[in-house]
């Protein structure tokens, strides 16, 4: 994070939320935006899903901290914009993961962000679907409780491990909740953009922005270390083929991890493709060389290929775990894979939109030691063959 | 629906009885037809690895027959799916003995009828089927537990606690076009002996030569019939329960307000046979002109709005041909009760055109099925 941050307080007295909300109401009101997008209870009350809102008085009941993500944010802003960025000026007011998510939806050409003015909110993490939907009043409980705390023991397994929960810098505007003055929320613009809205609103850059940095940077580091801790432990559970294989053995291939992955938006999967459909007497030379051919077929070159395909991408969201009928921790290997092949190409997804996509990017200089181990195999084998 | 439970009356079924349980009657059959090179290979359930996940699998080596578990209450893809991609580009190429459930078979039928798939080269094993458990319970990996109670209330023709409510609410739980019917619901003998009725001459011949006893019989009807009415009883409490005795549309609405939009129910349903789904198409997605003209309307637009339109068009596609497998509400990460929703829609609509779907491969589908004089009151 970025050391010479500037915010602006603005009085949230009815708590964090009503703040958000109260924020995003007087935005409206002085035409700073034409509509907001924010998640909002559904009128059955039992769920939640993001509405686009004009209306002042639709908006007091909206929930930007919702206790669940039942769809990802990047995904709406790419249903919304991807046939054309329309002339609603529009205000996103989401969670860290799905505005990185949308910056990446942009850079993959999915999002158009010209009339998007992304807002983030440090995320207490969200509770799993399947928590929610036993009791959703129990949920509603639990939720506020722990957010409260900033106590993550209830939420995704991925949230509990989430060092990006707090301003990403790729937003234009992120909106400080955690340690800010009890009674008060933090506006902290990114950029010009996030500047602009302040400006118009009349909100000046005063406010103290210190007590929020530190405990935002408190909880990344013990944030960081237990990810390296999760990873590490995850590794030793899944790494080698034979454990991959038990790992998503249970898989029964319904692709769901892939409809609710903000980064998979591709229109048709090659895995569900007719690619991917082959003679029965394929079937059949398969099963007799391996000793059975497992029913429905292709399910770990589905998972790896998708893994190759979004991985230089994943926001560590938790919508695929969370989507998986058979309790995979898809997400949990996800990040771990994620945040090696970043670590690789130093790029952090969602963090600027400038930053281009390292498989756009050729370095010719780039990963010798790879190009070298396999000029030497091919020197070795030149030399047998001699 | 009142449509009768298999009847054979014509002539007595051949009867094979093996002294084994079952599952392990069973193996041998698969394991008899595979090493006699009657069939080129079985799909059956097995078990995966030591870690114990349950797969349907394409066995060729009877060796490997060992590991199956062919009767495990685990449905964890409908097969009827499984076989239309295994059968779509060429029939079976090769005979194979598939061992599946009843509504798996009927479901299959239903995917013959609309050219999804094949028959042909096919033995389909079945049973009296006593459900499966969910697979929820797959995932909390206690199945093992509670296998001792389901047998004995399979073989005692009761309920079994905790199967999926779609199964709890099944009245179809004897198959139509098995080869072979393995007799389990209300099989008091199912401890120490398997019972396979040989229904068709395929199934009939295809024994010939395994060591076991025959001999000739039907189903008990009366029994059958009395479990039919405890499910019966069953799926009208369970109505009750999900609250779907009116399906208005206050009901519909507050019932899939949950749904978060994945469509996993469509990819898991084997009557969703569709390549790519209208949904996913171009067509049904909103340009920005959509979302302007929602906000000067309403001041406001739901983004989830589309998916009652989803369910209703799901519903209005698949109802001829559900079978109520119950597959869609497993896997619903919304915990919507789809199984009970998909029945009530199905059985209104099949009893309409007096249609069991996967009952018999001979009979059209309703809606490819023009019957001038039909529906008279409604035009």
């Amino acid at each position: 994070m970025s050391t010479n941050l500037k915010g602006a307080l603005l009085p949230a007295e009815g708590g964090a939320q009503k703040g958000i909300i109260n924020f995003a109401k007087q935005a409206l009101k002085q035409g700073v935006f034409d509509a907001v997008l924010i998640p909002s209870r559904v009128p059955a009350g039992d769920s939640f899903a993001y509405f686009l809102i004009r209306n002042e008085a639709v908006l007091e009941g909206a929930s930007p901290l919702s206790p669940i993500m039942p769809v990802q944010g990047a995904r709406v802003i790419s249903s919304i914009t991807r046939r054309g960025k329309g002339n609603n000026r529009i205000a996103a007011i989401m969670r860290p993961c799905e505005a990185r998510a949308t910056i990446e939806l942009a850079k993959l050409g999915q999002v158009d962000l010209e009339n998007i003015t992304i807002i983030t909110i440090d995320c207490p993490g969200v509770i799993p679907l399947s928590d929610y939907f036993r009791d959703a009043g129990k949920g509603d409980k639990v939720f506020e409780d722990a957010s409260q705390n900033w106590n993550s023991e209830p939420m995704r397994p991925v949230c509990r491990i989430c060092d990006k929960f707090s301003s990403v810098g790729a937003e234009d505007l992120h909106i400080g909740i955690m340690g800010a003055k009890s009674g008060s929320i933090l506006l902290v613009p990114h950029n010009p953009k996030g500047e602009d809205i302040l400006n118009k609103m009349g909100l000046s850059l005063e406010g103290d922005v210190n007590d929020w940095e530190a405990s935002v940077n408190k909880l990344t580091e013990e944030r960081k270390q237990k990810r390296n801790q999760s990873n590490q432990a995850l590794r030793s559970d899944i790494a080698g083929i034979d454990r991959l294989v038990e790992t998503f053995s249970a898989c029964i291939n319904c692709h769901n991890c892939m409809r609710v992955c903000p980064i998979c938006y591709c229109r048709q999967c090659h895995f569900d493709s007719d690619k991917m459909k082959f003679s029965f007497e394929d079937y059949l030379t398969r099963a007799e060389a391996r000793g059975g051919l497992m029913v429905p077929t292709d399910t770990l070159l589905f998972h790896i290929g998708r893994m190759l395909h979004m991985s230089l991408s994943c926001v560590s969201c938790g919508m695929c775990e969370d989507a998986c009928p058979m309790a995979i921790p898809v997400a949990q290997v996800f990040t771990l894979v994620g945040d090696r092949n970043q670590g690789e190409f130093d790029y952090v997804p969602g963090r600027s939109v400038d930053e281009p996509l390292p498989l756009t990017t050729f370095e010719e200089e780039e990963f010798l030691e790879v190009e070298q181990s396999y000029a030497g195999v091919s020197a070795r084998q030149e030399n047998q063959n001699d | 629906m009142q449509e009768s439970l298999p009847d054979r009356r014509t002539r007595m079924t051949k009867v094979l009885s093996i002294n084994k349980s079952p599952e392990d009657g069973l193996k041998e059959l698969l394991r008899f037809l595979i090493e006699n090179g009657k069939v080129k290979g079985v799909v059956a359930l097995r078990k995966m690895g030591e870690y114990g996940a349950i797969s349907y699998s394409l066995i060729t080596n009877p060796g490997d027959i060992e590991s199956t578990v062919p009767l495990f209450p685990l449905m964890p893809v409908n097969l009827a799916k499984q076989l239309s991609l295994l059968t779509l580009i060429e029939a079976a190429t090769e005979p194979i003995a598939v061992v599946l459930r009843p509504c798996e078979l009927r479901a299959f039928v239903e995917l013959v009828k609309r050219t999804q798939g094949s028959l042909e080269n096919i033995l389909f094993i079945s049973s009296t089927c006593g459900g499966v458990y969910p697979l929820e319970m797959a995932v909390e990996g206690n199945i093992g537990e509670h296998l001792p109670k389901y047998w004995k209330a399979v073989g005692q023709g009761e309920l079994v606690a905790n199967t999926r409510l779609a199964c709890r609410a099944c009245e179809y739980f004897v198959p139509y076009t098995a080869d072979i019917t393995v007799s389990l619901l209300g099989n008091k003998s199912i401890e120490k002996e398997t019972t396979l009725f040989l229904n068709t001459e395929k199934g009939e011949s295809i024994v010939e030569g395994i060591s076991g006893k025959f001999s000739e019989g039907d189903l008990d009807t009366t029994t059958m019939e009395q479990i039919r009415s405890k499910r019966k009883a069953e799926k009208e409490k369970l109505s009750d329960e999900v609250e779907l005795r009116n399906l208005g549309i206050d009901e519909i609405t507050k019932t899939f307000s949950r749904c978060i939009g994945c469509r996993n129910c469509s990819k898991v349903c084997p009557a969703c046979y569709c390549h790519v789904c209208f949904f996913e198409t171009e067509t049904s997605q909103h340009g920005p002109v959509y979302y302007e003209r929602e906000l000067d309307k309403k001041g406001c637009a739901n983004m989830l709005s589309d998916t009652i339109f989803y369910h209703l068009v799901r519903l209005f596609h698949v109802s001829t041909s559900c079978t109520a497998c119950g597959q869609c509400a497993d896997v619903c990460p919304a915990n919507i009760p789809l199984w009970a929703i998909s029945l009530k829609m199905g059985e209104a609509v099949q009893k309409a055109f007096n249609y069991l779907p996967g009952k018999n491969i001979e009979e059209g589908l309703p809606i490819t099925t023009f019957v001038p004089e039909e529906f008279a009151g409604i035009v």
